[in-house]
């Protein structure tokens, strides 16, 4: 789960890394009083999960004078379609130089990536393919403590020697705080010092609860109530509801409907042991999507029991057409049930994926 | 065979749990019916003294390993303590941990693969099936019957899509050497390049299709190291940008690791990528 930076920026700044005064405002009223605090120049950050968002106008620079206009500027906005509800507001920083950092998890190394540039406050994706020799990286087991000097030296070449311990500190929340990404982008130093002018924080999933996270805010409402029955679940734009069992044969099937001209309306996977009542809940849920015009439900597995999965997909009783394919162990039981209640069954997934597209043409 | 064969003493972690004794027993069905070792001795700690499947219970590895003879563990643990059972294998001399488990924190499994290294252990997964050898040792959750034994290699980060193309190979009349489920997760032990090593060196194996899917650059990193006759396929070539597919490791990030051009670089590289799933035996043969 991704935080907000006023979240990141708050857990950096108790890890000792400097940032910028800030106050998080929720409303045009609450400036004033903060207005003494945060000098003669400050800036607004619109709290909102968009890339590109200084570009799209939810960063201003304000003063004493126009900030409560401004700040209600922002509050009216729409950044790229959505709303502002929050804004930080930060003291202003004399930016001389901007640098960029950031912790992540490398698949092939099975270490952390730590990358370091001199040339920050740009999109490092395209800096890392236009300019690979300006972003410095290193691979860091996790065992480790700190980041040793020599790999610091390697990593900061000539820039200021402060950011080695702002390098480790950002290590320190990267393992702390289960992250998948820690940055600063861009890291600035200013007359007074260096500061992360801003912060980004990816938390893992599968340890928010140990980071007493309770709410995954990433997932949609349809999304989270899946997460509930314990299904992985995705929405998609197309019209062919998909129900698979294991992520992979569920994308293959999504992926077959593409070959095949059509569009899938989501990815839902039921996961291991997909019995009765199980499968009906999932029927239910992709059929409650208005834009479904018809289920398929592609379930292999040596133990699913198909007589389960069929009696589940009846009991669901949802009002659009439902396309199986089982394969398991009480194949025949299965295909009895279904073809008794006017359910198609289908021999392969590749027959039920084209069923389905020409049920919707 | 790979990793394992009939002799290999297997130790199961998380044993008493539902999962763990109902493999159990599938693993030792198996292992009677092809003349193997299998599962000798399962661990729990608290649970010593207990039967599960007809296999002895203890606390920890190392109590079972004074009694028993074994190399590998099969672990069934939740994840938040899942990275502790990799470590204590690894401590207690085992050579091979195959990591079953789903929603193993990531930092857990980078440490503990880290940790399994030093003392020369091998992990296969997390979020994996296991790894089947046709005729010869079943470590893991995979179905029996689809397969047969033979010559293709089969190495899968995905479960359900593994037991699809290898039903279809079976079809085909092609059998299978070793079947390795890698696992589903940004950080996994064995990637597709450890296990085509081991294949490279495995005799029975003359071909090898190697199940891949969006996220990262595994496949590529594999195809590139190896000089074994492989073919692919990719799945989640209709995923959307910043959605984790099932998985935790399916997932476009920072616009890396989406199908398309994951499937070019290995068209590049020579290597067939099929289209659909019921293509892949036709591509074997035509390498083979």
């Amino acid at each position: 789960m991704k935080l907000r930076e006023h979240e990141a920026m708050k857990i950096f700044g108790e890890h000792g890394i400097p940032v910028p005064k800030g106050f998080l405002i929720r409303s045009v009223g609450e400036l004033g009083p903060l207005m003494g605090e945060l000098g003669d120049r400050f800036v607004l950050k619109a709290q909102v999960e968009v890339g590109g968002r200084g570009k799209s106008g939810g960063i201003l620079v304000a003063n004493p004078s126009n900030g409560e206009r401004l700040l209600e500027e922002l509050f009216k906005k729409e950044i790229k379609g959505v709303g502002v509800r929050e804004v930080l507001a930060v003291e202003y920083l004399e930016i001389q130089k901007e640098y960029y950092a950031s912790i992540a998890i490398d698949r092939s190394t099975k270490q952390a990536l730590i990358l370091f540039t001199d040339q920050g406050g740009v999109d490092i994706e395209i800096l890392a393919k236009e300019n690979p020799d300006a972003v410095r990286k290193a691979s860091l087991p996790l065992l480790m403590r700190d980041i040793p000097p020599f790999m610091l030296r390697d990593l900061l070449g000539s820039s200021h020697k402060e950011i080695g311990s702002i390098l480790n500190q950002l290590f320190r929340v990267f393992c702390e705080k289960d992250a998948l990404l820690a940055e600063i982008n861009p890291l600035v130093a200013t007359p007074h010092g260096i500061f992360a002018a801003d912060a980004k924080l990816i938390i893992d999933d599968n340890a928010l609860s140990r980071q007493g996270i309770t709410l995954n805010r990433d997932l949609t409402e349809r999304e989270r109530e899946a997460e509930k029955h314990g299904f992985s679940y995705v929405e998609l734009k197309g019209d062919i509801g998909v129900i698979g069992n294991g992520a992979g044969l569920t994308m293959a099937t999504l992926d077959l409907i593409e070959y095949y001209d059509g569009k899938a309306a989501n990815f839902l996977d039921v996961g291991g042991g997909a019995d009765q009542e199980r499968v009906m809940h999932a029927v239910k849920l992709v059929a409650a999507d208005p834009s479904v015009k018809v289920i398929v439900v592609n379930l292999l597995g040596g133990i699913t029991r198909c007589d389960e999965v069929a009696r589940g997909i009846i009991s669901a009783g949802v009002e659009q057409p439902v396309i199986v394919r089982l394969a398991g162990t009480n194949e025949a039981e299965g295909r009895q049930i279904l073809d008794g209640s006017g359910y198609r069954m289908m021999e392969s997934m590749e027959q039920a994926v084209k069923a389905a597209v020409e049920a919707v043409k | 065979m790979i990793y394992g064969d009939r002799s290999t003493g297997v130790i199961v972690t998380g044993a008493t749990g539902k999962q763990g004794a109902f493999h159990i027993a599938l693993m030792n069905e198996y292992a009677r019916k092809v003349g193997g070792v299998g599962v000798v001795a399962g661990v729990t700690p608290g649970k010593a003294g207990q039967e599960v499947a007809g296999v002895p219970v203890y606390n920890s590895i190392r109590d079972a390993l004074k009694k028993h003879d074994a190399s590998a563990s099969v672990l069934f643990v939740p994840g938040f303590a899942a990275g502790d059972s990799i470590m204590e294998a690894a401590s207690a001399g085992l050579s091979l941990v195959v990591a079953i488990t789903e929603h193993i924190p990531v930092h857990d499994t980078m440490r503990a693969i880290s940790y399994a290294r030093i003392h020369g252990c091998d992990v296969i997964g997390p979020n994996c099936p296991g790894l089947l050898s046709p005729g010869e040792i079943k470590m893991g959750i995979m179905p029996v019957h689809l397969s047969s034994r033979g010559h293709i290699g089969v190495i899968s980060r995905s479960g359900t899509l593994t037991y699809e193309i290898v039903d279809q190979l079976t079809r085909a009349g092609l059998g299978q050497s070793t079947i390795v489920g890698i696992g589903g997760d940004p950080v996994i032990g064995q990637t597709f390049r450890d296990v085509l090593r081991r294949f490279e060196e495995d005799d029975q194996t003359k071909a090898v299709v190697i199940l891949g899917e969006v996220g990262g650059s595994l496949e590529e990193e594999g195809a590139r190291a190896t000089d074994l006759p492989i073919a692919a396929y990719i799945a989640g070539i209709s995923a959307p940008p910043e959605k984790r597919m099932g998985h935790a490791g399916a997932i476009i990030e920072g616009g890396e690791g989406d199908a398309r051009s994951k499937i070019a670089r290995l068209r590049d590289m020579g290597v067939p990528v099929a289209s659909r799933p019921s293509e892949v035996p036709r591509l074997i043969r035509e390498i083979l």
